[in-house]
C-alpha cells in the first residue's frame, strides 16, 4: 500500500481470544493492516479463519465470551478500542457503519422498518422524527424499495430477504459514513440478487467516496469490488495485495488454491479442484505454517516454525517459500 | 381479527357445557336423598325429603335435571346459595368484583416487577444483581403461600398492625352500604374515587396490600425466570448486535430493542396467571378473610352448596375462555407478525 495516501483505518496486531470452559483460545493472531481513504479491502477466507470476528472487533462489537486480547484499531488517528462508551456509540452507525450477514435476523422482527432507521438518525443529529423520517425515505427510494412511504410502516417479514439486505444498507448509509464494514452481505441471498446488492453498494461507495471493509469467502466478489485484498486463513493473514496484483499472481498456496478452485467457464473439467483437507479448528496448537497440513509445497520448515509475513513489492505473504528470493520479512 | 374473536366465543359454549355437565355427572353420584337433604336445616323436617325430592325433580333421568339447571343458568337463574345465603347469581356478583379487583392489582404488580426484575438480571448476568434477583425468585418459589401469607399476617397485622386482614373497616362497610353511596362498578377502589371518598380509597387499598403482596411473591419468581431467559435469549440475536452497530445508547437496545421481543412469552404466562388469580386465589382468600369470590367457591365447596359449585365452576370457565382470548389479542398489539386469522 502507499504510505503517502491518507490512511482512514489501520489495525495494529489485533488479538482477539474467546473465553470457553477448557480457557482461553484466541482466533485472531495479531492482524495488521491499513486502509486508505476511498478504497475497498477484501477480507477473504474460509468459515472459520476469523473474518467475522476481526469485522465485529474493528466496532468493539463481539459477542460475550470474546475479548480483545491486544491491538489497536485507529480510525481516522482514534483509537477505536480504548474509547469511551460514549464516543464509541458516536462513531458507530455515523462514521463506521456494518451490515451484516444474514438480513433475515438483523433486522428488529417487530419493529417497524422506517422506525428502524429513522432512529440511527436520531440518535447521530439533531433533526426532528419528521426530517429523520423524510431522510429514511429517501434513503429507502436509493437502494431501490418501490413505494417507500408505504413500506416504511411495514414489518420486517413483510419484507424479502434482498429487500432487507438493502433496508441494511440504508440503515447503514444513512449518515453517509466514511467507513463502511460489510460482513458477508450477499451470503444469505440467492445469486441473481447477489449481484443487484454488490451492484448497489458499490455504486453508493464510489458515490460517497466511502472505505470499506468487504468481508466474504466469495473470490468472485473480490474481483468485482475490491482494490486491495486480504487472505485469512486459521487467524493468520496469509497474503496481502492488491487486488488486480493477487489475481494475476498469487503467491501464497492458499491463494493458488483458492483460485484454482473457482468455476471457470474455459476449463471442462468433471471435478471442481478442491484444496485437500479441512482448516485447523481454532485452539489446536500448533507451530509452523497453519496451512501446512495441506499445502502440496510444505517441507519439514514449514510444520516446525511459523512463516513471517515476507514483504516484497507492497504485497505481503507469510509463506517460507519467498525466503529463497527475500529474507527482509518482518513478523 | 373480528372474525377470530367471533369464533373464539363460539367456543365459549362448548366449554361452559363440557364443564358444567361433567360437574353435574359428578354431583349425580350423591343419592337423591343426600341431595335433598341438603335443603333441610333441622332434622325434626327429615320427614319432608320425599316433598323436596319431588319438587326439585331429584330423581329424574340426569339430562333433564341438567337441562332444568341449564335453562336456569340461561336466564340468570343459577339456584340458591345456602352456604351464602343468596341466589348464586347474586353472590357472583357481590364477590367477583373484589377478586377481580385483587387480581389486577396482583397482576400489575407481577409484571411490573416480574419485567423489571428479569431484565436488570438478564443485563447484569452473573453480578450481583443478577444473584439477588435470583435468589429472591428462588425463594420465593420455595415458599407456600400458606405459610408466607401467615407470616406476613403474623408480622404486619399482629405485630405492626400495619395493613388489617379483611376487604374493608367497619366505618367503610357502613359508608358502601349506605344510600349516598353510588356503586358504579362494583370494584371498591374505582367506586371510592368515583364518590370522591378518598378514606374508603385508603381502607380498601390497605387490606389489598398483604393478599396481594402474597400472591404476588410466587407468580413474579416465575414471572422473573422467564423474563430473565427470554431476555438473554433475545440480547444474544443479531438485531441486537444491528442495534449496537447503528450506535444507539444501552438502554435504547435493552429496552426499545431486546425487551420489546423479550416480553412476548411473558404475556402467555401473564395471561395464564391472571386467570388463576381469578379462579383460584382460594387459600389466600381464605388467611385474609377476604370477601372474594374463591371465599365463595371453597365454602359452597365445603357445604356441599351444589348450586354454588356449579356457578363458580360456570363463572371460572366463562373467565378461563375470556381471558386466554384476550392474551391472544395482547399477543398482536406486541408482535406484528402474528395476525389473528386462519
Amino acid at each position: 500500500m502507499n504510505a503517502r495516501e491518507d490512511i482512514l483505518l489501520s489495525v495494529e496486531d489485533l488479538r482477539v481470544s474467546f473465553r470457553s470452559e477448557e480457557g482461553k483460545t484466541e482466533v485472531l493472531h495479531g492482524l495488521s493492516y491499513r486502509l486508505p481513504k476511498g478504497k475497498v479491502l477484501a477480507v477473504v477466507g474460509e468459515s472459520g479463519c476469523g473474518k467475522t470476528v476481526h469485522a465485529l472487533s474493528l466496532l468493539n462489537l463481539l459477542p460475550s465470551g470474546g475479548e480483545i486480547a491486544a491491538g489497536h484499531v485507529y480510525y481516522q488517528g482514534k483509537d477505536v478500542l480504548s474509547l469511551p462508551p460514549q464516543e464509541l456509540r458516536r462513531l458507530r452507525g455515523a462514521e463506521i457503519a456494518m451490515i451484516f450477514q444474514d438480513p433475515m435476523t438483523s433486522l428488529n422482527p417487530i419493529r417497524t422498518v422506517g422506525s428502524q432507521i429513522t432512529e440511527t438518525i436520531l440518535a447521530h443529529t439533531d433533526c426532528t422524527k419528521l426530517q429523520a423520517r423524510a431522510r429514511a425515505m429517501r434513503l429507502l427510494k436509493q437502494v431501490g424499495i418501490e413505494n417507500p412511504r408505504k413500506r416504511m410502516d411495514e414489518y420486517p417479514f413483510q419484507f424479502s430477504g434482498g429487500q432487507r439486505q438493502r433496508i441494511m444498507i440504508a440503515m447503514a448509509l444513512c449518515l453517509t459514513p466514511g467507513l463502511l464494514i460489510a460482513d458477508e452481505p450477499t451470503t444469505a441471498l440467492d445469486v441473481t440478487i447477489q449481484a443487484q446488492i454488490l451492484k448497489l453498494i458499490k455504486n453508493l461507495q464510489q458515490k460517497n467516496h466511502m472505505s470499506a471493509v468487504f468481508i466474504t469467502h466469495n473470490l468472485a466478489i473480490v474481483a468485482d469490488i475490491a482494490d486491495e485484498v486480504l487472505v485469512l486463513y486459521g487467524g493468520y493473514c496469509v497474503e496481502e495485495a492488491r487486488a488486480d496484483e493477487l489475481f494475476a499472481k498469487p503467491l501464497h498456496p492458499y491463494t493458488q488454491g483458492l483460485l484454482h478452485s473457482l468455476v471457470s467457464l474455459k476449463r471442462k473439467e468433471e471435478h471442481l479442484p478442491a484444496i485437500e483437507g479441512y482448516p485447523p479448528a481454532p485452539g489446536t496448537p500448533k507451530e509452523g505454517c497453519p496451512f501446512a497440513p495441506r499445502c502440496p509445497r510444505a517441507w519439514d520448515k514449514c510444520h516446525d516454525r511459523l512463516p513471517p509475513l515476507f514483504e516484497k513489492n507492497g504485497r505481503r505473504v507469510r509463506c517460507w517459500l519467498q525466503e529463497k528470493d527475500d529474507n527482509s520479512g518482518r513478523n | 381479527m373480528l372474525r377470530y374473536i367471533l369464533r373464539r366465543l363460539l367456543l365459549l359454549p362448548l366449554v361452559v357445557l363440557g364443564v358444567t355437565f361433567l360437574l353435574f355427572l359428578l354431583t349425580q353420584r350423591l343419592s337423591p336423598e343426600m341431595r335433598a337433604s341438603l335443603y333441610i336445616k333441622d332434622p325434626r323436617q327429615m320427614g319432608a325429603l320425599e316433598e323436596v325430592i319431588q319438587k326439585y325433580g331429584l330423581r329424574d333421568n340426569v339430562f333433564k335435571q341438567y337441562g332444568r339447571w341449564l335453562s336456569g343458568a340461561l336466564t340468570g337463574d343459577l339456584g340458591y346459595s345456602h352456604s351464602a345465603n343468596m341466589p348464586v347469581a347474586r353472590a357472583i356478583k357481590e364477590y367477583l368484583p373484589a377478586t377481580v379487583q385483587l387480581a389486577v392489582v396482583t397482576i400489575v404488580l407481577v409484571v411490573f416487577f416480574g419485567v423489571w426484575f428479569g431484565t436488570v438480571s438478564a443485563v447484569k448476568k452473573d453480578k450481583w444483581q443478577d444473584v439477588c434477583a435470583r435468589l429472591l425468585s428462588v425463594g420465593g418459589f420455595s415458599l407456600p403461600i400458606f405459610v408466607l401469607g401467615l407470616l406476613l399476617l403474623m408480622v404486619f397485622y399482629g405485630k405492626l398492625g400495619w395493613f388489617p386482614p379483611g376487604g374493608y373497616s367497619i366505618t367503610t362497610d357502613v359508608i358502601i352500604h349506605s344510600p349516598s353511596f353510588h356503586t358504579y362498578t362494583g370494584f371498591l377502589l374505582i367506586d371510592s374515587l368515583l364518590n370522591g371518598n378518598i378514606g374508603v380509597f385508603w381502607d380498601v387499598a390497605r387490606h389489598l396490600v398483604l393478599p396481594a403482596v402474597t400472591l404476588c411473591i410466587g407468580s413474579f419468581a416465575l414471572m422473573v425466570r422467564v423474563m430473565r431467559s427470554s431476555m438473554l435469549e433475545e440480547l444474544g440475536k443479531d438485531y441486537v448486535r444491528t442495534a449496537r452497530a447503528k450506535g444507539l445508547a444501552e438502554s435504547a437496545v435493552v429496552y426499545r430493542h431486546a425487551g420489546k421481543n423479550a416480553v412476548i412469552p411473558v404475556i402467555t404466562l401473564a395471561g395464564i396467571q391472571f386467570i388463576r388469580l381469578l379462579g383460584g386465589t382460594v387459600i389466600v382468600e381464605t388467611i385474609f378473610d377476604y370477601p372474594g369470590i374463591g371465599r365463595f367457591g371453597v365454602t359452597a365447596a365445603q357445604q356441599l352448596d351444589i348450586a354454588g359449585i356449579m356457578g363458580f365452576s360456570l363463572m371460572v370457565a366463562v373467565l378461563f375462555v375470556l381471558g386466554n382470548l384476550l392474551s391472544d389479542i395482547l399477543y398482536t398489539a406486541v408482535d406484528p407478525r402474528i395476525k389473528l386469522h386462519e
